[in-house]
């Protein structure tokens, strides 16, 4: 046995390589697509000649009084102050985006280290980590939001970091488990018989198979996000002033005789909402089964 | 009797914990004389209203340091006293604007878990004895768009449509209703929560059902020619159920939270819309009240279902 078949075997991108090219299917490239597009056209939305998203259009001798439903000239209709809904949703998606990407950024960089250090250290640090782990599970995670955004102001930054909060437990604690999992194999112990220091076994040898795995994972959390920061704007708790996909549906759905006779205003933020955490709930789900994460350990 | 002593200890090591954040996240980030006072928290310079500070701080002990603070609250909230609603100045008390407001909020919940319980069996047993068929793929399809549809979408889309176009619920809670015809206007808002959490439920059974479909008492039982339907219900679904009773118990927690979203969108006044209302209005004995309260269901509910874990499975007891 030379020692370049165990190295091959080992390794892990190879296989998981392999595994995607296999058979990750349409169905996956499909919903990364669409994330890609709904990203693009929110970061190009001040570019691509929209109407302005705050602007009135009122148009008094043509339609008459606002709402106006769907048109040529607006293409998924305006809200009852003849906002424009296609702009407003296209803007909107920048702040749910923003923050579905940063908390789940934020939840990786603190869960991560914390659950890699807890796994790695193990003894008491471990203790006091998983314990942190399990207050934070111990609020429903909207309850924790909804109670921080009601202490802290409601900038861009601030919601981004309570929803940053609310992913650490979960990210930590798969970052434990798989770490638990690696450190006893075969590659972490001859490191360490070679006289690796601690830092350079997490980083070099730990890191990249645990971070692995995780992927899925950070496709599922940045869905959960967006979905969070909706519930959030949705009951007025989110951005101070800000467009996002909840408010907007807000807006649609406040008094019972506006979604009866605008359902446009609701159903348009619904429909990019829903198709963005579908694609991103369907990628990190045909991703997770292609590198073979236990669902229990999500 | 070792393992359940720790389960408890743990608990409460938890609630505690849990307690303690929460007041002190709200006494050090949050200003409670600002609360009270208004605007004249602020003002230190003015004689009158500094008197009326020290006044008030006398009054909700503001002026003792944040332990000692900690202690004395959490006496008086195990023996039910949650303070004064700051918002009406005083009336009713928290706990009285609880107690009214706690029933609607279970009996959501509860129909909810029933509903999602009633349609996940039949739901999971029809598409496991289907496994890989046409029919199977389509609800697994039809799962993954329930879960992607957030919760306050879902509500709104109901109500649209069975409210507002058909006309089959009211739109409107009314307290003073008689109770089947309050159970009619939470019916819809316990559809909604009970829908993802159905899919959640199926996926689950499902899966187990496979499992224990390939066993050989099925192929057994198969053999002596009893049909399909009754092989399914009379000899598989019980020792599948191991996992799923686990997860509508701890699910029951989570629910709670989408009760919040849900409640808003229906007008129904429960606990999780009183929550949104307290902290719109800043009201913070209320807001600590609730925050509390859910967080303690949570974590009674999850060592409860632990317990019962261990009862029905003695393995884990180790």
């Amino acid at each position: 046995m030379s020692e370049e078949t165990i190295i091959v075997s080992d390794s892990p991108d190879a296989e998981i390589n392999a595994a995607i090219q296999k058979k990750i299917g349409w169905g996956f490239w499909l919903a990364i697509s669409w994330v890609i597009l709904i990203t693009l056209l929110a970061i190009l939305a001040p570019y691509l000649h929209l109407k302005d998203p705050r602007g009135y259009f009122i148009d008094i001798d043509g339609n008459g009084r606002p709402p106006y439903g769907p048109s040529f000239e607006h293409w998924f209709g305006t809200d009852k102050d003849a906002r424009d809904i296609f702009a407003r949703t296209l803007h909107g998606a920048r702040i749910s985006l923003i923050v579905g990407f940063s908390a789940i950024s934020f939840g990786f960089l603190v869960g991560g280290t914390l659950g890699i250090i807890a796994g790695y250290f193990r003894g008491w640090l471990d203790k006091i980590i998983s314990f942190t782990f399990i207050v934070l599970l111990s609020f429903p995670s909207l309850v924790l939001a909804i109670m921080l955004t009601a202490l802290l102001n409601r900038s861009l930054f601030t919601i981004s970091m309570i929803l940053g909060i609310l992913s650490i437990a979960p990210v930590g604690r798969l970052a434990r488990a798989s770490t638990l999992q690696f450190s006893d194999r075969e590659f972490v112990l001859a490191a360490r018989q070679i006289g690796a220091s601690d830092s350079r076994i997490i980083l070099r040898e730990l890191l990249p198979n645990v971070v692995i795995p995780m992927s899925a994972l950070a496709l599922l959390g940045m869905a959960v996000a967006i979905v969070a920061e909706g519930g959030l704007a949705f009951l007025g708790l989110s951005v101070s002033q800000g467009i996002t996909w909840g408010s907007l549906i807000q807006i649609g759905s406040d008094s019972a005789t506006t979604l009866e006779n605008a359902p446009w205003i609701a159903f348009f933020p619904i429909l990019l909402l829903f198709l963005t955490v579908l694609s991103l709930n369907f990628a990190g789900d045909r991703l997770r089964s292609h590198l073979d994460v236990k669902e229990s350990s999500l | 009797m070792k393992f359940w002593m720790q389960r408890v200890a743990m608990a409460i090591l938890l609630l505690l914990s849990v307690s303690a954040l929460t007041f002190g996240a709200m006494n050090v980030l949050g200003d409670p004389l600002f609360n009270i006072l208004g605007p004249l928290a602020g003002d230190v310079n003015n004689p009158k209203s500094a008197a009326l500070i020290e006044e008030v701080k006398a009054k909700y002990d503001l002026d003792k340091p944040l332990p000692v603070r900690y202690v004395k609250w959490l006496g008086d909230f195990a023996t039910g006293d949650m303070g004064v609603q700051f918002s009406t100045d005083g009336q009713p008390p928290v706990s009285g604007l609880i107690k009214e407001r706690i029933p609607r909020t279970i009996t959501l919940l509860i129909m909810a878990q029933l509903l999602a319980v009633m349609i996940s069996i039949p739901w999971a047993a029809i598409t496991a004895a289907r496994a890989g068929k046409r029919s199977d793929k389509i609800s697994t399809m039809n799962s993954f768009f329930l879960l992607a549809m957030p919760n306050f979408a879902l509500a709104i889309l109901l109500k649209y449509i069975f409210s507002l176009k058909l006309g089959w619920f009211p739109l409107t809670y009314k307290a003073i209703d008689p109770y089947f015809e309050r159970l009619r206007q939470i019916f819809l808002a316990a559809v909604t929560i009970a829908l993802p959490a159905a899919a959640v439920y199926q996926r689950l059974l499902r899966t187990d059902l496979i499992t224990t479909l390939q066993q050989d008492f099925i192929l057994m039982a198969r053999a002596k020619g009893l049909s399909r339907s009754r092989v399914i219900f009379r000899h598989a679904i019980r020792p599948s159920m191991f996992s799923f009773i686990t997860v509508v118990g701890l699910n029951t927690g989570g629910l709670i939270g989408g009760s919040i979203v849900v409640e808003t969108v229906f007008r129904i006044p429960g606990i999780g819309s009183s929550l949104v209302e307290s902290v719109l209005r800043e009201d913070f004995p209320v807001v600590l009240a609730i925050v509390i309260l859910i967080a303690l269901a949570f974590v009674i509910i999850n060592v409860l279902v632990d317990i019962l874990y261990s009862i029905i499975d003695p393995r884990v007891r180790r």
